[in-house]
């Protein structure tokens, strides 16, 4: 609204609905939509490894005034192709709660994006919670390489690693929207095959290249934190 | 006696209102009736105007007018933006001023600015500014209206030009100037040289990213004289060029020049003409803000410049011959260019036996160059001191030592052909090789470096007058015109306090317009202190001589034998003799009163500049796997002449090598191949932020100017110049590449890193 792209004709403000919050259950970590990214940063529960990309996803965007003010449903509605958190959110398998007038869904988080700024959420639908599974022993981590000028994502990726050797890495920055690369004994093959974006400031060629580093630094993070809660 | 002011750190006199938000700003001023103005910029690079339609933007609420260039009342026929505010039949950058919405609230101006239609008929965009210069090309003008630029060349470029070309290249029409400076056969001594290195270096738009937007309002006084207020770099200057826009004797303009929200180059006589223009022609006041997205695209940034340069050595490593090609990519100015100041400093402070440097100004669809801090100085130092570093490797010398041998001293003639006064080009660079990040160099981890490089700014003059004046209770009142940009009038608080013999506190500086202030020149090139600082010494000796001689009467002792110390005039030797400053004012300042009162005049026209040089040594680590460049710290030392105030002198160091490492690793403002701008906002356009500059040591040296007020000299350009070049040594020593274009972004590393890579496999 503030750059003209978007003039509704109605706005309804969220913002004194009360959907943050993060609880801990026996086998997963439920997070409210209106959470924001400094409730996320500094959350007890996600200093644990299987959680511990979440928080550190968080800390690593924008700057504070942004931290205190964006929050995980917002993000992951808007879906763009650079944000960090869907990276998150794909990788520890993230199931989200829809809510429109008289129904409510679920959606895996891998289903929710199509393309730049387009998800699959249908009209009037409201992201409510984002339900992230608990695979015990496990640890995750995110690792980004920020544009110097807006802080965002030039590469993005998250990674998911379990005490039975399984690993997930979702990037970001890269293409039309955040995506897994596939589940196979080495998933950055994959971005070898990917459709990689490219500008003037990082060709595609090398945003190819350093989703692959980032890949790597989360997967090492992850399996670091892992190891040391053993 | 008590201690001297000079040298002492002090904080600014206008600290406290800036941090606790008393200061107003250009914008920030009530006016009775104002009219606000948004610009209508081009969305083309290079088009003829067919039409403006403005009917639906003046049927919306609020809306006054929708001004174009024929509505304002130009009285020039010329091509610069002092004459043509407004684009006249066409456009020639993306993002030019082609209307002006003019309503009664800031948003009804916006929103009106949209439905604004003009219509474009598209011309080839000019944007490749070595392709530009070949005969045959297409010009990035075709409509030319001839006038000359008026005054502000003479601001920037007061360097002389060099010989005039003489012989036949074969150019295009969008080379509106060529400087040739030789000396010698630099061709045959290259031949004979034991080594020679050469590179072609690319530095791209820079923007100035000052955090106050242009901004101007003007209105017109009962009588129909035009008043200014507005947030410039200088008050005359703007005021003359107000005259020769509009065809008004400069007695009916007056210009405010209000507190300034940072400039560094880029505030003269952009915004003034605009709402000058539109008041004149609506007969009401008119602010003129810029938002930020307007001042990427529609002001005056530092010129794009390509540089093939080649240089020499013998194999004692005396340097022999330098000889380049400069490519200054104007924009759409074709007023005036850097090509004259880059071709000469890109020879350093170093002694060259011949030289044969050519300069090219060349215009093309991008912006209208203007002056960003040390203009033209960075390119040159980028260029010069990368290769000083090969040459160096080439010889096996220490690249230190390279420098210190060949050197200027005092009377050593330069490339422009005058020598060099006393200046610290050696003690600079001593500084540089006992400090502890230099000495310890080789033994660093592995992607780390540290590299350095030195360079340094000619300095500006201009005449200048300032007025002391003691008023009734013993305080004096500095008044100049000059702006404060740098810290300026705490230095002329010290000058005069010193002088006169009083404390720093009991003197406040005052800045008056042109209607009621001094000359005292506009604030660029590093010379305000240098000038005005001298004019104001002169004026507290005047005002000091009134005074000795209003107390010699009082106290019955000759002049000679009195001395003023902190408000007190007494007996040298016998202190208790005494009257004090505020009794003689006193005694003057009344009806009746029986003295002159205590006030002094003075000027300077100083005739050659004070040069200051400055080196930076940087320490950085460079990520092999994704071409990151951190500065893990960095050092700047430079010859100031005389510290008025160490504390503003360094905030000087620290703000330019902070601007420096801008230019080494962030800014650039990017086109698309048909001009169109790609980075408009701070979203796209990178500069250091407060966590990607380490804690800058600043290290003073002074040399001391032999013109300048108590030895000081301006020293506000120096310090940006050879921080990218001692910045991208450190690259070089920390993983062995070259990168021959700035900034020096992950990206551009990482590529450079691959290429190694492959040619060693």
């Amino acid at each position: 609204m503030k750059l003209r792209i978007v003039r509704p004709s109605v706005l309804v403000d969220i913002s004194r609905l009360e959907l943050g919050g993060v609880r801990l259950d026996e086998n997963e970590l439920r997070v409210g939509a209106l959470a924001t990214w400094e409730e996320l940063e500094s959350a007890p529960e996600l200093e644990w490894p299987p959680f511990a990309a979440i928080a550190e996803c968080a800390a690593a965007i924008g700057d504070l005034q942004v931290r205190n003010r964006g929050t995980l449903g917002g993000s992951l509605a808007h879906a763009d192709p650079a944000s960090d958190m869907p990276a998150v959110a794909l990788a520890l398998g993230a199931q989200l709660v829809l809510r429109a007038a008289g129904a409510e869904r679920a959606l895996s988080a891998a289903e929710l994006f199509l393309g730049p700024f387009t998800t699959a959420l249908g009209p009037g639908e409201l992201i409510t919670e984002v339900v992230f599974p608990l695979v015990e022993g496990s640890g995750s981590a995110y690792a980004k390489v920020e544009h110097p000028a807006s802080g965002f994502a030039l590469a993005g990726a998250a990674a998911h690693v379990t005490a039975e050797g399984k690993q997930r890495v979702a990037v970001t920055g890269i293409g039309a929207h955040p995506f897994l690369l596939s589940a196979d004994a080495n998933p950055l093959d994959a971005l070898e095959e990917a459709e990689i974006y490219g500008d003037r400031f990082a060709p595609a060629e090398y945003r190819r290249h350093l989703a692959g580093v980032v890949a790597h630094r989360a997967l090492d993070r992850a399996r670091e934190r892992m190891d040391k809660a053993r | 006696m008590t201690e001297s002011v000079i040298g002492v750190s002090r904080p600014r006199v206008d600290a406290h209102d800036k941090v606790t938000g008393a200061t107003r700003y250009a914008a920030d001023g009530q006016v009775h009736g104002l009219l606000h103005a948004r610009l209508v910029l081009s969305t083309e690079a290079h088009a003829l105007i067919r039409q403006v339609d403005r009917d639906a933007a003046l049927a919306m609420p609020g809306v006054v007018a929708v001004l174009a260039a024929e509505d304002l009342p130009i009285a020039g026929s010329g091509s610069d933006r002092t004459t043509e505010p407004l684009a006249r039949t066409e456009v020639v950058f993306a993002g030019q001023p082609v209307a002006l919405v003019v309503a009664e609230s800031e948003a009804a101006a916006e929103d009106a600015v949209e439905a604004v239609v003009v219509e474009y008929e598209p011309l080839p965009a000019v944007v490749d500014v070595e392709d530009a210069m070949l005969p045959g090309r297409a010009l990035a003008r075709v409509t030319h209206e001839g006038e000359d630029g008026g005054d502000l060349e003479s601001i920037h470029a007061s360097v002389d030009k060099g010989q005039e070309e003489g012989d036949d290249e074969q150019l295009s029409g969008n080379v509106l100037d060529t400087v040739h400076r030789s000396a010698g056969d630099a061709m045959a001594l290259l031949e004979v040289s034991d080594a020679v290195v050469s590179g072609t270096f690319r530095t791209p738009w820079v923007y100035q990213a000052y955090i106050e937007p242009q901004v101007a309002t003007a209105w017109l006084e009962p009588n129909g004289n035009l008043v200014v207020s507005t947030s410039t770099q200088g008050s005359f200057v703007t005021q003359r060029e107000l005259a020769r826009a509009f065809g008004l004797p400069l007695e009916r303009i007056r210009v405010i020049a209000e507190p300034l929200g940072g400039a560094f180059g880029g505030k003269f006589a952009l915004v003034e003409p605009l709402a000058a223009g539109a008041t004149l022609a609506l007969g009401r006041p008119v602010r003129v803000v810029f938002t930020r997205t307007d001042d990427f695209q529609a002001t005056n940034p530092a010129s794009a410049q390509v540089t093939h340069l080649r240089v020499g050595a013998r194999k004692d490593g005396t340097l022999t011959a330098i000889s380049g090609k400069m490519i200054v990519d104007r924009g759409s100015n074709a007023g005036w260019g850097v090509e004259g100041i880059t071709s000469l400093l890109v020879a350093g402070p170093y002694r060259w036996e011949a030289h044969d440097i050519r300069g090219y100004g060349v215009q093309t669809n991008r912006f209208t160059f203007g002056a960003y801090r040390g203009p033209g100085a960075p390119t040159a130092a980028f260029a010069l001191e990368s290769l000083l570093d090969e040459l160096a490797a080439a010889l096996d010398l220490d690249p230190l030592e390279l420098r210190l041998q060949n050197a200027v001293v005092e009377a050593d003639v330069g490339v422009s052909g005058n020598p060099f006064p006393r200046m610290g080009a050696i003690e600079v660079l001593e500084r540089i090789r006992e400090h502890p990040l230099w000495q310890s160099r080789d033994s660093l981890p592995d992607g780390e470096g540290v590299g350095f490089a030195a360079g340094y700014w000619p300095g500006g003059t201009e005449p200048a007058a300032a007025v002391c004046r003691v008023n009734q209770d013993g305080t004096m009142t500095v008044v100049t015109s000059a702006v404060d940009m740098s810290g300026v009038n705490t230095g002329f608080a010290a000058i005069a306090a010193e002088t006169f013999g009083l404390s720093p506190d009991q003197v406040r500086v005052v800045a008056a317009d042109t209607a009621t202030g001094p000359y005292s020149g506009a604030s660029g090139g590093s010379k305000v202190t240098y000038t005005v600082g001298a004019a104001v010494l002169r004026a507290a000796e005047a005002a000091r001589e009134k005074l000795l001689k209003a107390a010699s009467e009082e106290l019955e002792i000759a002049p000679a034998d009195l001395e003023v110390v902190d408000g007190v005039v007494r007996a040298v030797g016998s202190p208790d003799h005494s009257i004090t400053v505020a009794e003689i004012s006193g005694k003057a300042l009344r009806f009746g009163g029986s003295y002159e009162p205590i006030e002094g005049h003075g000027g300077s026209a100083q005739t050659r500049g004070a040069p200051s040089v400055a080196a930076h040594l940087a320490h950085v680590r460079v990520d092999k796997d994704t071409g990151e460049v951190t500065l893990l710290a960095h050092v700047i030392a430079q010859d100031v002449g005389r510290a008025l105030n160490p504390a503003l002198v360094e905030g000087q160091m620290r703000g330019g090598a902070a601007q420096g490492i801008g230019w080494a690793l962030f800014e650039e403002l990017v086109h698309d191949e048909s001009g169109q701008l790609l980075t408009s906002s701070f979203l796209d356009y990178a500069i250091p932020l407060a966590d990607r500059v380490p804690d800058i040591d600043a290290l003073i040296v002074e040399v001391p100017a032999p013109d300048g007020p108590f030895g000081a000299k301006g020293i506000g350009e120096a310090p940006v110049i050879a921080a990218a070049p001692a910045i991208a040594n450190a690259v070089a020593a920390a993983v062995g590449i070259r990168l021959r274009e700035l900034p020096m972004t992950a990206p551009r590393v990482w590529a450079a890193l691959s290429s190694q890579e492959e040619s060693r496999t």
